[in-house]
């Protein structure tokens, strides 16, 4: 129960900075999402089931902060969770944690749940798919991979200790 | 029951998946219900609160390099707001000569931006502004610089403003030179652009670009910004026109909401006529 507090403690602290600073990490309009390094994070610390409904709560929090189409954030992030849920392991989670494996999991969870997202997300607009994957998903995905170093960086360093 | 049990235990991760992927998309498809709505009110409502409380953390410099702007701006709209009260009068004289119809007037409310939402393609800001002070959904928002969107969810004190750079956005916009309109999109770069304008009407570069009358929500001449761009793809009747937006969507700290609502007999008609068709 405690941690469940301390999860939803970190949730609504990482929603607040995904909306409020991310854009001053803006790249073309483009910003790291870091509620998915989150997902994939509690995914990979406790396996499929937990991975899926975090995802869930998280997508849901931050459709319902953000005002913007309820249940689309929901829909992808409980993806997220329960792909990275695949690379749960009881025995190696430190492992995969402080090594550059999160780096490749948040890559691939990111791009897909980037594919899904406009998927819908283009539907009856001008903005055709494809573009709109490689050239909003892509980069996301890129860049969200890339701050997914700081956490692997202090996850490394916590446990070498 | 018991078998059934043994296949959720057995199967739990895919059960949750489905369970949650049915969840999201219901919600999905029932964005527009009024209990989604009255959700979305409460949590803008609630966000907009704390942004707001974040936002009485001062900024020094930006205050002071914002005050340095506010008075020079107030003396150059001195000098202009004595030339529009003489354009004014003869704009009416002249009327009154034609016997023309006078633009509706509308009343402005001042606003604050109290939050960003730049999240990709829907981009949105939250403003200070609610019920409580007369504002609706579908009231255009603008700046100083031009038009910046509509209101979209409105709770108690707290609205949430569908920018013009978000893709969900539609207008119907004019060349000031030429009167040619066209619908004003936006699909995620730096330039808006102007749909279904023909090949053979004038459009250049350097052109302003306004609101039309045929807009049933923004009144007519508000700025939306300037043609940058006019090309000419073979294969389509259209023309390709890029738009640099005269309002900086990031610095954006103040707004006006336009406290005029679509004309609601206008709009009976409009749609009257298209069952007809």
């Amino acid at each position: 129960m405690g941690q469940q507090i301390k999860y939803l403690f970190i949730t609504a602290l990482l929603i607040l900075i995904q909306t409020q600073a991310m854009r001053l990490l803006s790249l073309e309009g483009m910003t790291p999402d870091i509620l998915t390094i989150w997902v994939v994070y509690i995914a990979i610390r406790h396996g499929h089931p937990t991975g899926t409904i975090w995802g869930f709560i998280i997508g849901l929090a931050f459709d319902l902060v953000t005002g913007n189409f309820i249940g689309l954030s929901a829909l992808t992030k409980t993806i997220c969770g329960f792909i990275a849920g695949y690379f749960y392991n009881e025995n190696k989670e430190v492992i995969i944690l402080r090594s550059y494996r999160f780096i490749v999991i948040v890559l691939s969870v990111s791009f897909i749940q980037n594919v899904v997202y406009f998927l819908i997300f283009t539907q009856g607009t001008n903005i055709g798919m494809t573009r709109a994957i490689f050239e909003f998903g892509l980069v996301t995905t890129l860049y969200t991979a890339i701050i997914s170093l700081i956490p692997m960086f202090i996850f490394s360093r916590k446990t070498s200790r | 029951m018991q078998r059934l049990l043994q296949i959720f235990v057995i199967f739990k991760e895919y059960v949750i998946l489905t369970l949650l992927i049915a969840i999201s998309l219901i919600l999905l498809f029932n964005n527009d219900t009024p209990q989604i709505r009255a959700i979305r009110s409460y949590t803008v409502g609630f966000v907009g609160l704390m942004q707001d409380m974040l936002s009485l953390v001062p900024n020094v410099i930006e205050l002071k390099r914002e005050n340095e702007v506010l008075r020079a701006l107030n003396v150059n709209l001195t000098d202009e707001v004595s030339r529009l009260r003489e354009a004014r009068l003869e704009n009416l004289r002249l009327r009154g000569m034609l016997e023309m119809k006078p633009h509706n007037e509308y009343k402005v409310l001042p606003a604050e931006v109290v939050g960003k939402s730049l999240h990709l393609l829907r981009n949105t800001l939250t403003i200070n502004a609610g019920e409580s002070d007369g504002v609706k959904a579908d009231m255009p928002i603008i700046s100083d610089e031009g038009l910046v969107g509509k209101i979209i969810v409105v709770s108690g004190h707290y609205a949430v403003v569908q920018m013009v750079i978000n893709k969900d956005f539609r207008s119907s916009a004019k060349v000031q030179r030429s009167r040619v309109d066209g619908i004003l999109t936006w699909d995620g770069g730096d330039v808006l652009h102007l749909r279904n304008v023909a090949k053979k009407q004038d459009v250049k570069t350097g052109d302003v670009v306004t609101t039309s009358e045929y807009s049933n929500i923004f009144p007519a001449d508000i700025k939306i910004g300037v043609v940058s761009n006019v090309t000419e793809q073979t294969g389509t009747l259209f023309k390709d026109i890029d738009i640099i937006p005269s309002v900086d969507f990031a610095s954006l700290e103040e707004v006006f909401i336009v406290t005029a609502l679509p004309d609601t007999e206008r709009t009976s008609v409009e749609r009257r006529a298209t069952v007809g068709k």
